[in-house]
């Protein structure tokens, strides 16, 4: 007898649903939810963030006056708002000028026979001894030259045709540009002829060794230049600065300096005021050396023209304080994500519970990319709410106590906040996958802070020489603090371009994109040891 | 003659839920003493306070007479296993028992000895973490014996056992008892004790319910019920009903007669002339007994309140 | 029914706080002997050096402590050079620069020999052979301690041995006014060196009590090192010198560092062993509060 009892194969009831990378997400974004710890870590980040960034800008107080106890003020009496040049970026205009006005379009020539300078190298000058303290030399930034600006007001627009002290003949615009020339040191026996030709609000700039065969440098537009604007002489020698690297990080040491440049052959062509050159300062004479008592800064001989100047026409860093001071506490807050990041995956192990995670969905490869973007957009909103909040808000207290705030554009502070949001998700990434990798909490914490905090302290905080620092924080994770910065390095300004003076060597997104590299070779190792080990 | 484990008037709340409400009990020598009670009834809160791991609200434990914390080697007083897991995975189940031997004063001879009872045998030099839950509880047993303690106190030691682990568990309780030692052993499966206690204590939210023998409680929760089978069900149900007994149908051919003795069944039946096949004393299985007793005192929560969040 | 009930309740009258303990006494053999805290010391000194050796991750840490400690150091000392006179390095700072890094490999071997414990549920395991709670911890701190005593002794010779092998080279010669190079028998070298062997021992021992304080070694390494590293980050961007002389004061990492100073002492905002005490205390005190936690809190 053969009766075969054919049992039907038991149907879920259920609605069959799609087996998508959606429900995935939705399955671990309901187990980093419901675990309250988390969620509370999340919370402390933003909180971290916030309020390191807030008690270290109520730590700073500026302090400023003279040597009566009336005249001392702290906080928002000091500040000083520098001038701002065309572009909007903080610059500095002083110089001395020989000058007088030109109506519409015209141009000016003068042929260059020398430049040269006097430095402190102490860097401190004692009122009443003149420059006989000093030591001849230019800066490789002194200037002289000719110059179309648009008025004496300090930041206004300008272009000019320069030689300087060690990078030959440049032609500068509106502080922020500069165009190579002719290299090479200008001497009687060598000397440059520079040229500037206005026509409406367009300048070219031609430079010559002959006065008859003329190469030009550059055309620039200067947008909105007046109908009259102010032509001339100018001689300008930044401050002198060497950088001492020591233990405990770098000092920067400098002091005045002067520049003298001799002209010749000096022709305005054009509705000129015609009543001859007037020389004046431009801008504050911020060194002594630059005053009457010491030298005289304008000689007229016959054709021959001796103008001396000291300062710069320039950008300037240190007349306030970056936007990205106001990220101090995103340290603080990244620590937390790490821990919170490395601890979805760890605890996973610790409790078993990887299994079941495991059972549910068995590709394992999608089970860590669904973790991965789960944790990175958490904190990436949590990074987005920190940054927001805390920049400006440690702006303003800074401000309010005295520091002039840089001003950057809109784009600039959009690109601060959202690159912080997308460190905290890159940083959280990475911690995930070390986590994968490792599988204990506490060894993935540790790695994961010190890889990104510790280069950082070495670079900014410690011995070590700028080239060793450029390198630290070229190659590890702390790249990705490229991102906050906004400052910028010009190379015809001297300065200490280090990562401690807030100069990181990648630009802001390739940094961000060292940290990213990590991330995902960190999440290719971890992808391989779910696929191939035992859970 | 003085109890081995004696906890009095305990009380303890986690948040919300008062884990234990007044809860007193004695464990004696020389028998072992089942501690039921349902799922979050409070006995892993009671082993924890008698260890002094957890601090009560109110109330007292002693071990031989004293707080536990007291005690100068506690091993040697009480022996415990409160989570068989409770051990670093990557170190071997020999070092396990080494470094706990070592906080007694005890020689590593000792620990070769109670591998040795707990029938560990060669396992023991491999790696804790990759013991099956059945090898664990007896490492933990190994543990719970190192200092030749005349109390035990056991947390769901069946937990995970296979058939001839449970039997063998079952006889190594008894011999425990045997040698007189106190031995309390909780579970939330009554079968399991059934053949392995003598006393039991259940508790249910958080109180002592009932602290008796096996014997009496099985006893009263049979009660003098009598089953009897006939094939002629309704002539027997209006004798015996005439008769002032309760009644009850358990199924085509049997009844359940409640408030008449056996003798008194038959005797009636015989006279009245109606066939029957059995007439037999009702007795309860400890199953039974143990429903009966906490069928009240059930308390329905899904997660109890000393459980550890992975998250913290 | 009623009568199982009335044997419960007729439990409630069986303990006798005054006369227990007497008879426990007088019955048991073990109780005897007298309860000094050194023999409970001892063992539990026993019981948790026999928990640390029989855990691999204890060899490889300390491994660790020594090898990045020095690793660090020998890079930082190929780094740095010294073209001429008063080029203000401080060489014993150059060469012990590792420490920063070793200090967090100490502090999560400090935090597993807590935190492993909890995480599978030992502790409880733990407490009940040893219930005097204080007396583990004791005892923990001790071997952390010497444990990292060791691995930082040789991770601190090991950084000056290469840095008096590399660093001449780099400029550091008597001509540039560095005499006797990292030379222990120079005392503030010694010091320096003592320091930054006792600087570990005290990072791990504030990171054993914090462990003890959190109890979870994600949350609780990630305290450690935002105590330890934060500061260093804070005070580099804080203008305020008030406030920067606080921190370098104050700060656990900037405070005890100042032991590996070797120069201008005079410009410090702490002297050396003052720092020291301050991570001392800030170790002390840890221990202190996850002291009292842990006799205070539930295993």
């Amino acid at each position: 007898m053969t009766s075969t009892t054919t049992a039907t194969p038991y149907r879920t009831g259920m609605q069959s649903v799609r087996d998508g990378f959606t429900q995935l997400l939705h399955s671990e974004w309901t187990k980093f939810r419901t675990v309250r710890g988390w969620i509370i870590g999340m919370v402390v980040a933003v909180l971290l963030t916030i309020g390191f960034a807030v008690l270290t800008a109520s730590g700073g107080t500026i302090g400023c006056g003279g040597p009566n106890p009336s005249d001392q003020h702290t906080g928002a009496a000091c500040r000083i708002t520098p001038p701002l040049g065309p572009d909007g970026e903080v610059v500095s205009d002083s110089f001395y000028f020989v000058h007088q006005s030109l109506s519409g379009n015209g141009s000016l020539i003068a042929r260059v026979t020398s430049l040269t300078g006097l430095h402190a190298p102490a860097g401190i000058m004692q009122a009443g001894t003149g420059t006989s303290g000093m030591t001849p030399g230019t800066q490789p930034w002194s200037k002289a030259g000719i110059i179309i600006k648009q008025s004496d007001t300090a930041g206004s627009a300008y272009a000019a045709m320069m030689v300087t002290g060690s990078n030959g003949v440049r032609m500068q615009y509106n502080y922020t540009h500069d165009v190579a020339g002719a290299p090479g040191a200008v001497s009687a026996s060598s000397p440059r002829w520079l040229r500037l030709v206005r026509s409406g609000d367009t300048i070219t700039g031609d430079y010559s060794t002959d006065g008859t065969r003329w190469t030009a440098v550059d055309t620039v537009k200067l947008p909105g230049l007046p109908q009259t604007v102010q032509v001339g002489l100018f001689a300008a020698s930044p401050d002198y600065v060497v950088v001492n690297q020591s233990f405990g990080g770098s000092s920067a040491a400098g002091g005045p300096t002067l520049a003298t440049g001799t002209f010749d052959n000096v022709a305005v062509q054009g509705a000129s005021s015609g009543d001859g050159w007037t020389g004046d300062y431009m801008g504050t004479p911020r060194a002594r050396a630059g005053e009457p008592e010491f030298v005289t800064p304008f000689k007229q001989s016959g054709g021959e023209f001796t103008v001396t100047g000291t300062g710069d026409i320039a950008p300037i860093r240190d007349a306030g304080q970056p936007i990205e001071q106001g990220l101090v506490g995103v340290f603080a807050g990244l620590i937390a994500i790490a821990v919170v990041a490395a601890m979805f995956i760890t605890v996973e192990y610790r409790r078993g519970l990887i299994r079941l995670t495991l059972a549910a969905s068995p590709r394992r490869g999608r089970v860590l990319a669904a973790k991965a973007l789960v944790i990175g957009v958490v904190t990436f909103v949590a990074g987005l709410i920190a940054a927001a909040v805390s920049l400006p808000l440690a702006n303003h207290i800074s401000y309010n106590h005295g520091e002039y705030i840089l001003p950057v554009s809109a784009l600039t502070e959009l690109r601060v906040i959202a690159g912080t949001a997308a460190l905290f998700a890159a940083v959280a990434v990475f911690a995930l996958a070390v986590g994968t990798l490792l599988r204990r909490s506490a060894a993935t914490v540790t790695i994961v802070i010190v890889a990104i905090v510790l280069p950082y302290i070495l670079a900014v905080a410690s011995v070590l020489p700028a080239g060793a620092s450029e390198w630290l924080t070229r190659l590890t994770p702390a790249a990705a603090f490229a991102v906050q910065q906004t400052l910028v390095a010009y190379p015809q300004v001297t300065a200490s371009y280090t990562p401690a003076e807030g100069y990181f060597p990648l630009s802001p997104w390739a940094g961000f994109a060292v940290l990213c590299g990590y991330a995902l070779l960190a999440l290719g190792l971890a992808h391989l040891r779910l696929s191939r080990r035992d859970a | 003659m003085e109890a081995a484990i004696e906890v009095a008037g305990l009380r303890k709340r986690f948040g919300s839920a008062q884990a234990l409400d007044g809860l007193s009990f004695a464990v004696r020598s020389g028998q072992v003493t089942g501690f039921v009670g349902p799922n979050g009834a409070g006995k892993s809160t009671t082993m924890r306070v008698v260890l002094g791991l957890d601090a009560p609200d109110s109330g007292t434990a002693l071990v031989s007479g004293k707080p536990y914390r007291t005690l100068r080697h506690p091993l040697s007083h009480l022996g415990s296993l409160l989570d068989a897991a409770a051990l670093q995975p990557s170190r071997s189940a020999r070092n396990h028992l080494l470094w706990l031997a070592h906080s007694q004063g005890l020689p590593a001879r000792r620990v070769d000895e109670v591998v040795e009872q707990a029938g560990l045998g060669s396992a023991i030099r491999r790696k804790a973490g990759g013991y099956s839950l059945g090898m664990r509880q007896r490492l933990g047993i190994a543990a719970a014996l190192l200092g030749d303690p005349p109390a035990l106190m056991l947390d769901e030691p069946f937990n995970g056992m296979d058939p001839e682990g449970i039997v063998w568990m079952r006889g190594f309780l008894r011999s425990l008892a045997a040698q007189g030692r106190a031995v309390l052993v909780s579970s939330h499966l009554m079968s399991e004790l059934q053949d392995a206690a003598d006393h039991l204590v259940v508790v249910g939210r958080g109180k002592v319910i009932a602290d008796t023998s096996v014997a009496e409680l099985i006893a009263a929760a049979s009660g003098d019920r009598v089953a009897l089978r006939t094939a002629a069900r309704t002539q027997a149900m209006t004798v015996l009903a005439n008769a002032g007994a309760t009644v009850a149908t358990t199924g085509l051919d049997t009844l359940t007669i409640n408030g008449l003795t056996a003798d008194r069944v038959v005797a009636l039946l015989n006279a009245s002339a109606v066939p029957f096949s059995e007439v037999s004393a009702h007795r309860a299985t400890l199953e039974e007994a143990y429903m009966e007793l906490t069928r009240e005192a059930v308390e329905f929560r899904a997660a109890p309140a000393d459980d550890e969040g992975a998250a913290r | 029914m009623s009568r199982v009930v009335d044997h419960a309740s007729g439990t409630e009258q069986a303990p006798q706080l005054t006369s227990a303990p007497q008879q426990g006494a007088a019955r048991e053999p073990g109780s005897i002997r007298p309860r000094t805290s050194w023999a409970n010391l001892r063992e539990a000194l026993h019981a948790e050096w026999t928990k640390l050796r029989t855990l691999p991750g204890t060899f490889w840490l300390l491994s660790a402590v020594a090898v990045l400690t020095i690793a660090i150091s020998v890079a930082s000392e190929a780094a740095v050079t010294c073209p001429a006179a008063d080029c203000g390095q401080d060489p014993a700072k150059v060469s012990l620069i590792g420490v920063e890094f070793g200090q967090s490999v100490a502090a999560i071997l400090a935090v597993l020999a807590v935190c492993g414990e909890y995480s599978t549920g030992m502790v409880r395991v733990t407490f009940a052979a040893m219930p005097r709670r204080s007396t583990v911890l004791a005892a923990k701190s001790l071997l952390i301690a010497g444990l990292t005593l060791l691995a930082g002794t040789i991770a601190v010779l090991g950084s000056l041995l290469i840095g008096r092998l590399v660093m001449p080279g780099k400029g550091f010669t008597a001509a540039h006014g560095y005499p006797s190079l990292l030379s222990l028998t120079d005392g503030s070298v010694l010091r320096a060196a003592g320091g930054s062997v006792l600087y570990l021992t005290l990072i791990a021992l504030l990171s054993l009590g914090i462990a003890t304080l959190i109890r979870e070694s994600a949350t609780s390494i990630g305290v450690v090192l935002a105590l330890l590293y934060l500061s260093p980050v804070i005070g580099a961007v804080v203008t305020n010198p008030h406030w920067h002389n606080r921190i370098e004061r104050y700060a656990p990492m900037n405070a005890g560092l100042s032991i590996q100073a070797t120069r201008d002492l005079a410009g410090m905002p702490i002297g050396p062993w003052e720092g020291l005490g301050v991570l001392a205390a800030w170790a002390a005190g840890s221990l202190l509060v996850g002291g009292l936690a842990l006799r205070l809190r539930d295993a």
